[in-house]
């Protein structure tokens, strides 16, 4: 074992290999922070770029996007409320209120220090653990993925804001959008109603582009005099301190481990990934707060879940892929796809016929974390200057991107035309004081509980499987304890607001 | 549509202003659209193939989730109605005021529609440089100064962005049928 480790070491450790991963560091940042641009999109981007290079140099490189992407989202979650990437969905609910508040520098540096936290602890986890966990997360049948998608939508009762019944409808319309274009097991086109642009359904990169890019853009310039005066973004001079964030990040622990732990878990589960694991992180962290109701208008607590949840989904999704050749994720098959062009067979024998490449990733998760560290205290200064920005320049800027981004997802001209619909649907909905994340969460989750539903009552048609099935079980309990606690929380939220009237 | 309530309110409730009863009204008009689409697709879903593989075919999460948010849609309805029956009528010229107010957003959604229209007829370039600088135009740049970097934002947007990613990243982004 130790020989391998130095092997990978002494490949990793060469000046072409860090150099390239720098790069893949600062492109993966550059390219999440744009709003529309994904880490699919940039880890796509840079593979054939990778082909040359020997095959841990490849992989680290990707590996590197990958980690940059992951901080990259969230940096256009915080200073424009709008997610780089759909992982950085629950940093827009504090991240962005703190820097509304005045302090986009503090809202940066806690996201940057949890998300590095967050790839050191699941790299910690994929090291020690990534056998047994595979194990676990491959033993998942479909009624076990049902009811672990049931449990992740309990998640839109933290998410409802201020009233249940409208959060509600928000998920259910998310539900719905997501039933549009191809029937996820026969194929048979859905409610397209012969257009084309609805044939091929929703992409849920469009619904989140659209949903919170254009709504909070037109938001931003509702007000003409503000607007007209050179009004930035956030009012606020830069203020940018790391060691005080750091201190604050380590001042919530448990936060921290529980946050990553729930990115591994759900990093390692094959279909799930960051865009679920930031929210289930974060509303873990809202139940197990001290203050709850601090959540929403820029706690801390909440960046923390959300940044270090999704940047530990990195380290989880290796887990299946290196222990049983199961990529957890469209990322995790563009790296595996990047060894098998070296000729590298990924499956249960990868650990055991090249042990040198696979600790060679294990390290190059952790430097590629230490150098997104380093890459983004550097630059966020830079990053924050966006805040001086005026309106004027941000809004037509950031609505190109989300055009070019919505376009460059499938080549497609129709996605353009969704686009511009989904944008004003959810300006619509936020006029409505309707909350958009439900929604998101919805069109996520949506395909995965159908299918694993049907899937499941194809394999045995009997009902009480889901309630018999010790893992299946004990998610479906969750999920009743979830709403359980989430309504007593409401409760106890009215008769304090009536004892306050 | 700020103000206060009718004098006319049965007594012992709180003043609702004109706001929530306009948001009222907005809700209504909203969920009685999602209503009406939603049992559109309800009757649309059950001619959907069922299959002789599994218990529910094609048609049956859906018509659930329909179901679901025809429901709410029904609660939701229910509970706005409520709140209209203790508002007064919103005052003359309140529809004007709002969307007076909301002009630039407005102003903003325009041409955003028009670029969505323009891009596959003229293409990503041609369609980007119009919309970027008329975009900050409407939101301000006026100046000779604001102008100049109005127009080299546009170009660095329309021009530069095109070439980016035709030749770094070698994806052809839309040439414009008309040209």
């Amino acid at each position: 074992m130790m020989e391998s480790i130095l092997a990978g070491a002494d490949q990793l450790f060469t000046l072409p290999t860090m150099l390239t991963m720098l790069v893949g560091v600062v492109a993966g940042v550059i390219t999440a922070a744009i709003p529309g641009f994904t880490i699919t999109m940039a880890i796509v981007l840079a593979l054939p770029l990778t082909f040359t290079m020997p095959a841990l140099q490849g992989v680290a490189t990707l590996l590197a996007v990958y980690i940059g992407g992951y901080t990259g989202g969230m940096i256009s979650a915080a200073l424009l409320g709008i997610p780089g990437t759909p992982s950085a969905l629950a940093t827009t609910f504090d991240a962005y209120p703190m820097a509304r508040r005045g302090e986009p520098g503090r809202a940066l540096a806690i996201g940057i220090w949890a998300s590095f936290f967050g790839t050191l602890i699941s790299s910690i986890v994929l090291i020690i653990a990534a056998p047994p966990l595979a194990m676990i997360a491959v033993k998942l049948g479909a009624w076990e993925y049902f009811a672990l998608v049931v449990f992740a939508l309990t998640i839109v009762a933290s998410l409802v804001g201020k009233s249940m019944l409208r959060g509600l409808l928000a998920g259910a319309l998310g539900l719905i959008i997501a039933t549009v274009g191809a029937d996820p097991l026969m194929g048979v086109t859905r409610f397209s109603f012969d257009l084309r642009m609805l044939s091929a359904g929703i992409p849920f990169l469009i619904v989140l582009i659209g949903i919170f890019a254009v709504s909070q853009l037109l938001r931003e310039v509702e007000d003409a005099e503000e607007v007209k005066a050179g009004k930035q973004l956030i009012d606020s001079r830069i203020s940018f301190k790391p060691w005080a964030a750091m201190r604050e990040v380590l001042t919530y622990p448990f936060n921290l481990v529980r946050s990553s732990m729930v990115g591994v878990f759900i990093g390692a589960v094959p279909g799930a990934g960051g865009s679920i694991a930031n929210l289930l992180a974060y509303d873990q962290a809202k139940r197990g707060s001290k203050h709850p109701e601090a959540f929403g208008q820029g706690a801390s607590e909440g960046v923390i879940a959300s940044e270090s949840g999704n940047s530990a989904t990195s380290g989880g999704g290796l887990i299946p892929m290196i222990a049983l050749g199961i990529p957890g994720s469209a990322v995790d098959a563009v790296l595996m796809a990047a060894l098998m062009v070296h000729g590298i067979g990924v499956g249960p024998r990868l650990i055991m016929d090249h042990a040198d490449t696979v600790y060679g990733m294990f390290m190059a998760m952790f430097l590629a974390g230490a150098m997104m560290l380093v890459v983004c205290l550097l630059s966020m200064r830079l990053f924050l200057k966006v805040t001086n920005v005026p309106k004027s320049i941000i809004v037509p800027v950031v609505l190109t991107c989300c055009m070019v981004g919505a376009f460059a997802l499938n080549n497609r001209v129709t996605d353009i035309y969704l686009l511009l619909g989904i944008g004003v649907f959810g300006y619509l909905l936020a006029k409505l004081d309707y909350p958009l994340a439900p929604l998101v969460l919805g069109v996520i989750l949506g395909p995965i509980a159908e299918t694993n539903l049907r899937r499941a009552l194809m394999t045995n048609e009997d009902w009480t499987l889901f309630f018999t099935r010790p893992i299946s079980l004990a998610l479906l309990t969750l999920a009743a304890l979830s709403i359980v606690l989430a309504l007593r929380y409401r409760l106890k939220q009215r008769r304090q607001g009536l004892a306050l009237d | 549509m700020s103000g206060t309530s009718s004098d006319s309110r049965p007594q012992g409730r709180e003043p609702v202003p004109h706001g929530e009863r306009a948001k009222a009204v907005g809700h209504i008009v909203f969920n009685l659209a999602l209503l009406g689409i939603a049992v559109m697709m309800f009757v649309h879903a059950g001619g959907l193939p069922s299959s002789a593989w599994e218990p529910i075919g094609s048609g049956s999460f859906p018509r659930l989730m329909l179901a679901l948010l025809a429901l709410l849609s029904v609660l939701m309805i229910i509970k706005e109605a409520a709140k209209l029956r203790h508002t007064s009528a919103l005052p003359s010229g309140s529809v004007g005021d709002w969307v007076w107010r909301h002009r630039l957003a407005f102003g903003v959604l325009g041409l955003f529609t028009l670029y969505a229209i323009a891009m596959p007829l003229v293409g990503f370039r041609w369609a980007t440089l119009p919309f970027v600088l008329a975009c900050q135009v409407l939101l301000g740049a006026r100046r000779p100064r604001q102008l100049a970097i109005a127009a080299a934002i546009a170009l660095f947007m329309s021009v530069g962005l095109d070439a980016l990613f035709r030749h770094v990243f070698t994806i052809s982004l839309p040439r414009g049928a008309l040209l």
